[in-house]
């Protein structure tokens, strides 16, 4: 278990897995996305208060829970780089930064888009928005500090502490609409009890999710493969990789 | 045990009891009214301030929606399910805004007592269900 | 040689600090008027109006508060890093947490309290009603150690680099949002004669928390930077 950890963990090992799983999901995101959209925006039927316009959260929502779960991923690999100072570890964090922040940029458009008919306005300062909004911020400050250092090694240190610190404010996101009186509606699918949505709804959320999530991997790796080759430029798999 | 070894532990534990301490305080906090939020029934006890902005939440009294003359005047009652509060707004409401709707106002006492709302916002609950199945579970009485 | 205990260090260090900062009166001067200054700019640029001054003064003088603690953030570690003082400080037998916990304490102590000091005077200037000033006071005075506190991290992650000012904002001020939030809150709520404890809960809740963690996040940070 720990060899094979060990191994994954190894810059030319992973770019090579990386390499061969990215088709894959390429199409398994495609399929999903497609199936999701058309369940989303074609069989399930309009909402009892909202018609239509409810249809916002099969984007809405799975973009807020990305925003939400990459900031987790960096802040674990943030514990991984200061303790372990592993290398893919860092890698990982580094490239999450932006699909993140682009996730919670699209969970606050689109939230923004849905508030209007809806709530009577386009932004309310409330728990949850603004809460929303420093994420994004501090997915800025980790892009933004890790561009400031020279040394990519002491930038992965410096970007792992600040995300470690960051990381508190995920619960307060996540539980803001229950501590405050937030405009914002309270949990649909995470609550303990049923999921008070019908599940004609529900599946092609679930799909929506599902999809982001493969999109994430993708992108992921995507950019992984390129930030480990502009790290490992001087070594020898890169250049004899370049070199084939 | 070793000098150096009690002195981290009571480091250790000095951390922890810092950190015991805040939670500690933040529950507190949760408990209390924050967000300078009051529902219908503490209005009519008298418990929000007069004349200061503060936001009111509650559910929209069926058939107690009226427009007095002209313009976009509106006047209906909110309600906890145990007092009412009459609510004055002028302006343009939100899509959701509708009878039994659960909504937030935000604005002010006047001196009679009624709510006069700057801003209206409807709060929609974290329901979804087809219009078919919101209407079979009304007739048979289920709780939406 | 005899070694220190590690109280006795915190004070040695609390006190070197402090001393360095009367000789070099700017460091504790600039951010006092800077607070003035910024907060005198709003009734030139909003207009003299007397009930609007009141009503927005909270939001003035904590976002001139937040804005003076960023700037004078950088004093905590920057002349130590210059010299390599800093450096010795992180080979030192003591754990590093308690060392940042007397610098921070004595940032706090000439940022933080002269901010404390002037900001009654500056209530009145903006007519903040009388209601209100006692819990200003109170949330400045609990509000700006957290400020320093946090910003030390924000400090500590940049002090290596040459041009770390205008990213240090960048990472700091979100952090700052939840301070800036209940104080100012809390002022709001008092001016309109509210019950405010759950304000002030929330800013203990943060002071607690922070002087418990960030040291811990500062000092791994001065690893870094000076690795």
């Amino acid at each position: 278990m720990y060899l094979w950890f060990n191994k994954l963990g190894s810059p030319p090992h992973f770019y090579r897995i990386a390499g061969k799983w990215m088709p894959w999901l390429a199409s398994i995101f495609l399929v999903l996305l497609l199936t999701g959209l058309y369940g989303g925006l074609v069989l399930a039927p309009p909402d009892y208060q909202q018609g239509d316009s409810y249809r916002i959260i099969f984007i809405h929502v799975p973009s807020a829970w990305m925003s939400l779960f990459i900031y987790v991923v960096m802040a674990f690999c943030g514990v991984v780089t200061v303790v372990w100072r592993m290398k893919l570890a860092e890698v990982i964090l580094i490239s999450s930064a932006p699909i993140g922040a682009s996730f919670t940029f699209l969970a606050l458009v689109t939230g923004s888009l849905w508030g209007k008919p809806m709530w009577g306005t386009w932004w309310v300062w409330d728990a949850r928005l603004t809460s929303e909004l420093i994420l994004l911020f501090l997915y800025l400050g980790v892009i933004g500090l890790h561009g400031a250092i020279e040394d990519k090694r002491v930038a992965a240190r410096a970007v792992a502490i600040l995300a470690i610190v960051g990381v508190v404010n995920i619960p307060i996101i996540h539980y803001s609409v229950e501590w405050w009186n937030s405009l914002h509606q309270g949990p649909t699918v995470t609550k303990f009890d049923k999921p008070s949505i019908h599940w004609s709804m529900l599946l092609p959320l679930l799909l929506m999710a599902l999809a982001f999530q493969v999109y994430y991997v993708l992108a992921l790796f995507q950019r992984c493969r390129a930030e480990l080759l502009l790290r490992e430029r001087n070594s020898k798999w890169v250049q004899e990789l370049s070199g084939e | 045990m070793k000098p150096a070894r009690k002195k981290r532990l009571a480091l250790i534990a000095l951390m922890v009891a810092g950190i015991a301490t805040g939670i500690g305080f933040a529950l507190k906090s949760l408990d209390e009214n924050i967000m300078f939020f009051f529902t219908p029934s503490e209005v009519a006890q008298g418990k929000a301030p007069q004349g200061r902005l503060f936001r009111m939440g509650g559910m929209v009294v069926s058939g107690s929606v009226s427009r007095p003359g002209e313009g976009l005047t509106v006047h209906f009652d909110l309600t906890d399910n145990e007092s009412q509060v009459t609510v004055m707004y002028t302006g343009i409401l939100p899509d959701l805004f509708r009878e039994g709707q659960g909504i937030i106002a935000n604005g002010r006492l006047d001196k009679n007592g009624a709510f006069v709302a700057q801003e209206v916002l409807a709060k929609h609950d974290e329901n979804y269900m087809p219009p078919e199945v919101a209407e079979a579970m009304k007739k048979s009485g289920g709780e939406l | 040689m005899n070694r220190l205990s590690l109280s006795q260090a915190f004070i040695y260090l609390l006190r070197r600090d402090l001393t360095l900062a009367v000789r070099n009166r700017a460091e504790f001067a600039n951010p006092l008027l800077f607070f003035i200054l910024v907060i005198t700019l709003f009734p030139l640029a909003v207009g003299a109006v007397p009930e609007l001054l009141a009503r927005i003064a909270p939001g003035i003088i904590w976002v001139a508060a937040l804005l003076a603690a960023m700037l004078s953030l950088d004093s905590i570690f920057r002349s130590d890093f210059d010299d390599g003082s800093l450096e010795q400080l992180l080979m030192s037998a003591h754990p590093m947490p308690v060392l940042v916990l007397a610098k921070v304490a004595a940032h706090w102590l000439v940022t933080g309290i002269p901010l404390l000091l002037v900001s009654p005077l500056l209530a009145e200037m903006l007519g903040m009603p009388q209601a209100a000033q006692g819990i200003l006071l109170l949330t400045i005075l609990i509000g700006t150690p957290i400020l320093s506190l946090v910003g030390s991290i924000g400090v500590a992650l940049t002090v290596g680099l040459p041009k770390g000012g205008i990213i240090l904002s960048l990472l700091v001020l979100p952090l700052y949002v939840p301070v800036l939030i209940f104080a100012s809150g809390a002022i709001e709520g008092a001016a309109g004669g509210l019950d405010v404890s759950a304000q002030i809960y929330m800013l203990l809740a943060f002071l607690f928390l922070s002087i418990s963690l960030s040291p811990l996040a500062t000092a791994a940070a001065l690893r870094m930077s000076m690795s």
